[in-house]
C-alpha cells in the first residue's frame, strides 16, 4: 500500500514538474521591429528630419480613423508666431531659430547672450535676477532658465506637448493599448523596437516644422516578426514626396507668416 | 557642566563611556532626570543648533516614550514619517555655501526635527541607559557629545547597523529620459555629435545640450577584464558618469519649472531599503565611447536605440543592438571606415581561436556567438 502511494506521489511529481518545465520553456512569441527613416524634400533638396517624436498606435489608419481627423484638424501653431504673441524680443526669437529650439533649454546660455551687443534682453533681466539671489555669475548663467517668465522659458513647447499629450490619451483609449514613441536622431533615424506584430498607425501627431513648412505625416505599417539586423536593411521610409509603396497621408502646410515687432 | 544643561542642549550630556565610576554614575543620573523635568516642563527646552531667523514647525505629538523600539535605525516608511512634508525636515536649501557651489539640501535635518517629537528618545533616562540615547546614532557616527561625526548625508544609519559598509537607499530616483530628450532636442549640424563625445570642443561654436550635460567620460571607472597595455587607452575606460548630485537638476529645476527643488517626492520615489550601485558593471563589450580612434562620432541615440523612449529608469539597460556596431564595424564598410575591426575579422578569430577577443571581454567572448549576430555578419 505504502508502495503505491509513494508510486503515484513520484508520479504527481512528476507530472507537475514536466509542465513547470514545459510552461517555462514556451518561447516568447516573436517581436517585431521599424526601422523609421524620416526625410522631406525642401527646396530641390532632400534632408532627414532629426529629432523629432513619432508615435506608434496600434491599427490601421481605418481603424483609427477618428483620431486621424483629430490630427489633421490640430490648428497649425508655428514656433514664432507664439514667441511673438507673448512679447519674446526679435533676439530671443532668432537665438531659437538658430539651432530649431522649441524652448531655451535645448542648447546652453552662453556669456555673450546675456550682456553685450549680442544680449537677449530675457536672458540678460533673467541673469540679473539670478545673479542677484544666488550671487556667483557661473550658476546664475547655468541656471538662468529659472528665472525667466514660463512662456518665455518652454510655453511654445509645453502647448505643444500638451496637445500632444491630449492625443496620446484619446489613442490609448480608443486602441486599448499603450503608445510607443520614439525620437529620430540627426539622421532621421528611430527604432520603434519589441513590437507585437499587426498594422499599425505611425504619426509625428503634431506638424514638425521645418524651414519653412509645417509636416504631418499618418501613416499604416503592417509589422511582422523580424529581427533588428533585417530591420536596418529594410527602413520605413517616411517623406513628404509621393511614394506609391508606403500607405502615408501627409500633409504639408506652410507656417504662417508673422509680422515682425 | 550644570550651566549647559540649564540652556537644553542634548549635546552636552554626559557620555557613557564615562561612566566608568559611581561619582560619574551619579552625576550622570542626576543631571538625566533634571534634564527630563525641564525638557517635559518647558517647549522652549527642545531647541537645539537653532538657525536664527528659521520659523520652527508646529510641535508633533510625541513618539511613545515606553516604545520598545531601540531608535537607533531611521525610516522614512513609518507612518509617522510619511505623513510629514519633506520640508518639515528637511531644509532647502541648507548653508549651500559653505558646502557646495550652489544651493542645495546638502546635509541632514537640524536637530530641531527630530526633537520635536522624540524628545523623550533623547533626553528621557531610558535613553541614557548603554552608551547613550540611540537615536543619536541615526546620524552621528556615536552618540556621545561633543561628537560631531555623522554618516554621509543621504545614508543614514537605516538598518541599526555599528558602522555603515554600504549605500543603503530609501528612495529611488525617477527620471524619464524621453521627456528630457523632447526638451533638449534641437538639431544642431555637427557641433551635437562632437559634443555627444569627447571631441575638441570649439570655443566659437555653442554648447548644445545633449545626453552630455548628464552623462560625462567617466576615468574612475575601468573595465577590468582589459588589460592596461590596451594599444587604446580610451578602451580602458568605457563608461559615462552618472549625475550624483541635485547640481545636474537644479540647472532647469531649482525653481518654477516641475518638480522643484522643495519637492523631494517629485524625483525621490519611496522604495524598500536597498543597496545602492553607484557604477555600472560591464563585462560583455570592451566598447569605449571615447575610443575608436575617433571614429565614435556617432550621435548617443544612433546606438543607444531605446533611450528616447524611456520614460523610466526601471529596468533601463543600455540596449545596443550588434546591428548598430555594424553599421560601421561590417567588411561592406571597409571603404568608408578602412581601419575599424569588422564583425567578420571577430568571427574568423573566433573560429580558429574559439574566442571573440576583439568586442568582447574575455569571460564573454569565449561564449558561442547569439543568433543575433550572425545575422548581422551576413
Amino acid at each position: 500500500m505504502i508502495t503505491r502511494v509513494i508510486f503515484a506521489l513520484v508520479c504527481c511529481l512528476l507530472a507537475v514538474s514536466f509542465s513547470l518545465v514545459a510552461h517555462t520553456q514556451t518561447p516568447q512569441a516573436a517581436r517585431g521591429v521599424i526601422r523609421l527613416k524620416v526625410k522631406y524634400k525642401s527646396s530641390e533638396v532632400t534632408k532627414e528630419l532629426p529629432r523629432k517624436r513619432f508615435f506608434l498606435i496600434n491599427g490601421s489608419i481605418d481603424q483609427n480613423k477618428s483620431l486621424v481627423e483629430q490630427i489633421k484638424q490640430t490648428p497649425l501653431m508655428s514656433r514664432e508666431c507664439y514667441y511673438r504673441n507673448h512679447g519674446a524680443s526679435d533676439a530671443l526669437i532668432k537665438w531659437l531659430n538658430e539651432n530649431d529650439c522649441e524652448s531655451v533649454y535645448c542648447r546652453a546660455i552662453e556669456e555673450k547672450y546675456t550682456g553685450g551687443r549680442e544680449a537677449v534682453p530675457e536672458f540678460k533681466a533673467a541673469y540679473d535676477q539670478a545673479l542677484g539671489e544666488l550671487k556667483a555669475p557661473a550658476i546664475a548663467r547655468r541656471w538662468l532658465p529659472n528665472y525667466l517668465a514660463p512662456e518665455i522659458r518652454d510655453g511654445f513647447y509645453t502647448a505643444k506637448q500638451q496637445t500632444i499629450s491630449n492625443l496620446v490619451k484619446q489613442a490609448e483609449t480608443a486602441t486599448g493599448k499603450p503608445v510607443m514613441s520614439i525620437m529620430t536622431d540627426r539622421k532621421g533615424t528611430a527604432y520603434l523596437t519589441d513590437i507585437d506584430p499587426g498594422v499599425y498607425t505611425i504619426s509625428n501627431l503634431v506638424g514638425s516644422e521645418t524651414n519653412k513648412s509645417s509636416i504631418l505625416w499618418v501613416c499604416e505599417r503592417e509589422v511582422k516578426a523580424t529581427d533588428l539586423t533585417i530591420a536596418m536593411k529594410r527602413p520605413f521610409i517616411l517623406s513628404n514626396e509621393k511614394d506609391p509603396k508606403v500607405k502615408c497621408e501627409v500633409i504639408e502646410r506652410p507656417l504662417p507668416v508673422c509680422g515682425a515687432r | 557642566m550644570k550651566t549647559h544643561f540649564v540652556n537644553w542642549s542634548y549635546k552636552y550630556f554626559a557620555p557613557t563611556a564615562l561612566c566608568k565610576t559611581r561619582f560619574v554614575g551619579a552625576c550622570w543620573l542626576v543631571t538625566v532626570m533634571l534634564s527630563c523635568h525641564f525638557g517635559m516642563s518647558s517647549e522652549a527646552g527642545a531647541q537645539t543648533r537653532r538657525r536664527p531667523g528659521t520659523t520652527r514647525p508646529a510641535p508633533q505629538a510625541q513618539a511613545p516614550r515606553r516604545s520598545t523600539i531601540k531608535y537607533s535605525a531611521f525610516l522614512h516608511s513609518s507612518d509617522k514619517h510619511k505623513s510629514l512634508q519633506c520640508n518639515a525636515c528637511h531644509r532647502i536649501p541648507t548653508a549651500w555655501n559653505a558646502k557646495r557651489t550652489f544651493p542645495d539640501v546638502a546635509d541632514f535635518p537640524d536637530h530641531d526635527a527630530c526633537v520635536r517629537c522624540h524628545r523623550s528618545q533623547f533626553f528621557s533616562g531610558q535613553a541614557m541607559i548603554g552608551t547613550g540615547p540611540a537615536i543619536c546614532t541615526v546620524c552621528h557616527v556615536r552618540a556621545a557629545p561633543r561628537e560631531d561625526a555623522r554618516f554621509a548625508f543621504g545614508r543614514p544609519n537605516n538598518s541599526d547597523q555599528q558602522v555603515k559598509p554600504k549605500d543603503e537607499r530609501q528612495f529611488a530616483i525617477e527620471f524619464p529620459h524621453d521627456k528630457h530628450q523632447n526638451a533638449i532636442a534641437s538639431t544642431s549640424s555637427v557641433r551635437f555629435v562632437v559634443a555627444s563625445f569627447t571631441g575638441p570642443v570649439d570655443d566659437q561654436a555653442p554648447d548644445y545640450n545633449n545626453c552630455s550635460i548628464c552623462h560625462q567620460p567617466n576615468k574612475t571607472l575601468a573595465i577590468a577584464p582589459l588589460p592596461i597595455s590596451s594599444p587604446d587607452p580610451a578602451m580602458l575606460y568605457p563608461f559615462k558618469s552618472m549625475p550624483h548630485s541635485h547640481d545636474a537638476c537644479f540647472d532647469c529645476h531649482w525653481k518654477n519649472l516641475k518638480p522643484t527643488s522643495d519637492d523631494c517626492g517629485g524625483c525621490h520615489k519611496a522604495s524598500a531599503t536597498f543597496i545602492a550601485v553607484l557604477a555600472p558593471k560591464r563585462i560583455s563589450a570592451k566598447f569605449a565611447h571615447a575610443g575608436g580612434k575617433g571614429g565614435h562620432v556617432m550621435e548617443c541615440t544612433t546606438c543607444h536605440i531605446n533611450i528616447t523612449r524611456a520614460s523610466t529608469l526601471r529596468g533601463l539597460t543600455p540596449d545596443v543592438p550588434i546591428a548598430a556596431c555594424t553599421t560601421c564595424h561590417k567588411d561592406s564598410k571597409k571603404t568608408t571606415y578602412p581601419k575599424a575591426m569588422t564583425i567578420e575579422e571577430e568571427f574568423a578569430q573566433n573560429k580558429k581561436t574559439g574566442e571573440c577577443t576583439y568586442c568582447h571581454t574575455a569571460e564573454v567572448g569565449k561564449k558561442r556567438p547569439p543568433p543575433s549576430h550572425e545575422t548581422a555578419a551576413q
